[in-house]
């Protein structure tokens, strides 16, 4: 009996004890010194340049203080959802087939329509939460076993076998192969037995990467043919890597990927977070983005000279040549995928 | 000098092996660590501090082990506190459901905390704890006690209590009796469980993973999502060759003056 | 002392260990029976055993379940037949030799599952040390897979695990008069008939209790072959963790996580029943 007693006590003092500095804060405060906005986001360049053009001067401006939470996707994603009560965090750059999923268990703010956060991104972009930039799903290969750039179809010939990596599923080069195997066999995503019967055939698969130098660097030694990969990053690095080619397929296109920037629902610093949104998605970071990263830019302000436009996914017709999956469709199916992947693809 | 036997011989060679292939990853990581590529390639095209300087100028890294600095050090305050108060009543007094308690206090060694971490997780975000300071150093203190309890029953176990005795019946205050003659005999056993509690705490990334805050990321959870989603970091691996070295450097140290493993 | 200072002294480890460590394990026994609603990720109203169900329907489960029992049985063996030698060895050793290989023992036990993980990649990885020397030496010009092998994660646990092994074996072991061997040959036995009739009987209580703590290591092992597994070898631990942080089904993560703690609990109870059995024969003998 009397554990039961000192177990509720404590119970109810950790409550009180956390409960405690809420209370406490001010409702209203036109200065934010004192304040920390929390941000969750990736690491690497995204974190140089966001650190570069949106922390440094929003520090300066408003005298808070931004912590950048570095991390993948499911790290952020599993917090709010466990905070949604109690959110720690103000900003989550999401995936665009984690992002509607979030809107609709009220995890995260809805875009508002009206707002110039809202107006100056390219029509139809918005899907559950606000687009940073659009990067389209295409193949890295090694042009010393691959001699012209090549299209998905050419990942399923024979002389490739065992040669092709994938990234470790969940993600979104996983669900994107899944899209565009289906549409091979003549289906679409909906159609989950014909896209892992496709995608199964590639087996034995060379590489699981979680890492992209991981992947080059099996593509330098030989030992990789071909990787479906995220324009970006991938562009950014191939510098590096005179063997190393990357092609936006024609047959389907490219799958369209967006990564996204969700105000957090309920979080403790909402003003902050809008300000840190506004300058996230300006014309100053977008550009860095598209010329640094190859991201492309969601901003219609945004204006790159021709040689970076080349590379970049920039303009509303560049995105409806891309594939675009049912991404509210696929998030559902995300558990029953996952096991299906582990189960299918890597032959558990 | 006695003549080696092929049966002894045989075991030298084994053990030799053995510590071989135990070590080896930490020796390789202590390599990689050298490599200036971004990727380790071995054999290293060639060797340099380059990852070394990086750590020494990167703020997040730093704030990333202060966080486990500080977590781990408060978990082991606690550990040590309530784990050899139960372990000294474990030892000198006897009860009923001696052995239940025993049970509970060593829980953490044997059942999953992986699965334990996502239940705390669902707790702590109902209780408005998750990401708090408090959450995690609770966490880790927990599974920092069984080590403790372990440790310090066998120190008290080595501690004649007849001692305890015969200062209490030459009129010494319980008080005086656990200052004078019971703390200076525990010290080794403290100074082990102190040092276990650190280091566990310190490197834990199964129950941090999932239950560390925004503003509480340790030097193991940020390198573990390193590892799944944008890759290691090289500069990681020059701060965990470091953080290697310094075990390897404590543990032969704890051995040599405690007795560390005699305790375990 | 009065009857009280027991109780005062183990309350606050108690507690601790009552409210932060056990009643999530009785907050998992419910959410098992929860169950998220349809196109969402939070939690439904109302109790259900569809994740038993799942759980029973899908052989990939029984498949993860039982390759987990069989990685750690394996680690087990390994950690025994590696360990035993070696804690024989240290156990007659003496001063300073004795008390680095002890020294180096303890390493793996503190320094976390992931920087020794993280050796393993580039120990095993594909342009690891070990093909990197096998291609140097001309042994082999494509890289030999480990990782995201069954052999690569076993490797894995043995390094991590070998320690819970030795020690409890050294200890045991110490008690042995450090010259049995020789008194035993010296009688006319054979070195490895001395390892059987006298070393391992006499193990036996190291060897049970090392066995437990390395199996229950092994059997719960989330960090180890999640990394070198690379996801493609699915234990309890990986498949728990995949569940409850990538895809965010809790309640059917707390389902695996029950099905977990009841097979600890039956394997602590067996072994507890085996070490007892062990006494009763000993002491007959």
């Amino acid at each position: 009996m009397r554990d039961t007693l000192s177990r509720r006590a404590i119970a109810a003092a950790l409550a009180a004890s956390i409960a405690l500095p809420a209370m406490m804060a001010p409702a209203f405060a036109q200065d934010f010194k004192g304040k920390t906005l929390v941000v969750g986001v990736w690491g690497g360049d995204i974190e140089r340049l966001l650190r570069q053009n949106v922390v440094g001067p929003l520090e300066a401006e408003t005298g808070a203080k931004v912590e950048l939470v570095l991390g993948g996707t499911g790290d952020r994603l599993a917090r709010i959802y466990a905070e949604k009560a109690n959110p720690t965090m103000d900003i989550a750059f999401l995936n665009i087939y984690e992002a509607p999923q979030a809107l609709k268990d009220g995890v995260v703010e809805a875009p508002d329509p009206k707002s110039p956060l809202y107006t100056e991104i390219w029509d139809g972009m918005n899907n559950g939460c606000y687009a940073m930039s659009l990067v389209g799903l295409g193949i890295a290969y090694n042009k010393k076993l691959v001699s012209s750039p090549p299209e998905w179809a050419d990942m399923w010939k024979p002389e490739y076998k065992g040669k092709i990596a994938v990234a470790s599923y969940p993600g979104s080069e996983g669900d994107g192969l899944l899209g565009v195997a289906a549409r091979l066999s003549g289906k679409d995503e909906h159609d989950a037995d014909a896209a892992f019967a496709k995608v199964s055939e590639l087996k034995p698969i060379a590489l699981t990467y979680t890492n992209l130098d991981e992947a080059f660097a099996m593509m330098d030694a030989g030992e990789v043919a071909m990787a479906p990969m995220i324009s970006g990053y991938v562009l950014a690095a191939l510098k590096q890597h005179p063997d190393i080619g990357f092609s936006f397929p024609k047959n389907p296109g490219p799958v369209l990927v967006r990564d996204m920037l969700c105000l957090v629902k309920n979080s403790p610093n909402p003003e902050l977070a809008k300000k840190f949104a506004e300058l996230a998605l300006g014309v100053k970071n977008q550009t860095d983005y598209a010329e640094q990263l190859y991201f492309g830019p969601t901003n219609k302000n945004v204006k790159l000279p021709e040689s970076v436009s080349a590379d970049v996914i920039d303009t509303p017709e560049e995105v409806s040549s891309l594939l675009q999956l049912d991404w509210p469709y696929v998030i559902t199916q995300r558990s029953d995928w996952t096991q299906r992947w582990n189960k299918d693809v890597l032959g558990q | 000098m006695k003549r080696l036997s092929p049966g002894r011989a045989l075991q030298l060679l084994w053990t030799a092996l053995a510590y071989l292939f135990l070590l080896a990853p930490i020796l390789v990581l202590i390599l990689a660590s050298f490599d200036p590529s971004k990727f380790f390639r071995f054999p290293p095209r060639s060797l340099s501090l380059v990852w070394y300087e990086g750590a020494l100028a990167s703020g997040e890294y730093r704030s990333a082990l202060t966080a486990s600095a500080i977590i781990a050090l408060l978990a082991g305050i606690i550990s040590i506190t309530t784990g050899s108060l139960a372990a000294f009543a474990l030892v000198r007094f006897d009860f009923p459901g001696k052995r239940l308690i025993e049970a509970v206090l060593l829980a953490p060694l044997v059942l999953p905390l992986i699965v334990w971490a996502i239940a705390l997780l669902q707790i702590y975000a109902v209780l408005g704890m998750s990401g708090t300071l408090l959450g995690l150093v609770l966490a880790h203190a927990v599974i920092t006690v069984p080590y403790t309890v372990r440790i310090m029953v066998s120190t008290f176990e080595r501690i004649d209590p007849s001692l305890e005795a015969a200062a209490s019946s030459l009129g010494a205050p319980p008080l005086a009796v656990a200052r004078r003659i019971v703390l200076p005999l525990a010290i080794p056993g403290l100074v082990t469980s102190a040092a276990f509690s650190l280091l566990i705490s310190f490197n834990d990334v199964i129950v941090s993973s999932l239950i560390a805050g925004a503003r509480w990321i340790t030097f193991p959870v940020r390198l573990f999502s390193q590892l799944r989603s944008e890759g290691v970091d090289p500069i990681t691996l020059a701060i965990g060759a470091t953080i290697i070295a310094v075990i390897l450097l404590a543990a032969i140290i704890g051995e040599y003056t405690l007795k560390w493993s005699r305790h375990l | 002392m009065r009857s009280s200072t027991p109780l005062l002294f183990l309350l606050p480890a108690v507690a601790l260990s009552a409210v932060v460590f056990l009643a999530p394990f009785a907050w998992l026994i419910y959410a098992s029976f929860k169950t998220q609603g349809a196109g969402s990720l939070l939690m439904a109203d109302g109790l259900t055993v569809k994740n038993y169900a799942r759980l029973v329907a899908d052989s990939y489960f029984a498949a993860a379940f039982v390759r987990t029992i069989g990685l750690s049985a394996l680690t087990t063996l390994l950690t025994l037949v590696v360990g035993l030698p070696v804690a024989r060895l240290i156990a007659t050793g003496s001063g300073r030799a004795k008390g680095l290989l002890l020294a180096l023992m303890l390493v793996p036990l503190v320094c976390g599952a992931l920087l020794p993980s993280l050796g393993m990649i580039h120990l095993l990885g594909p342009l690891g040390v070990v093909n990197g020397t096998l291609k140097l030496l001309g042994l082999t010009t494509s890289s030999i897979k480990f990782l995201g092998t069954t052999g690569g994660v076993v490797l894995g646990l043995v390094q991590a695990f070998l320690p819970l092994m030795v020690l409890p074996l050294v200890n045991t072991l110490s008690r042995l008069p450090r010259d049995v061997e020789h008194a035993a040959s010296s009688l006319g036995a054979s070195p490895l008939r001395v390892w059987r009739r006298v070393i391992l009987p006499l193990a036996m209580p190291g060897i049970v209790a090392g066995a437990v703590l390395v199996f229950s290591a092994a059997f719960t092992a989330f960090v180890t072959p999640q990394v070198l597994g690379q996801g493609k070898i699915a234990t309890f631990g990986t498949v728990a963790y995949q569940q409850a942080a990538l895809v965010l089904d809790w309640p059917f993560a707390s389902t695996l996580a029950v099905v977990v703690l009841v097979a600890i609990g039956l394997a602590l109870i067996l072994s507890a029943q085996f070490d007892r059995l062990l006494r009763r024969r000993r002491l007959a003998a």
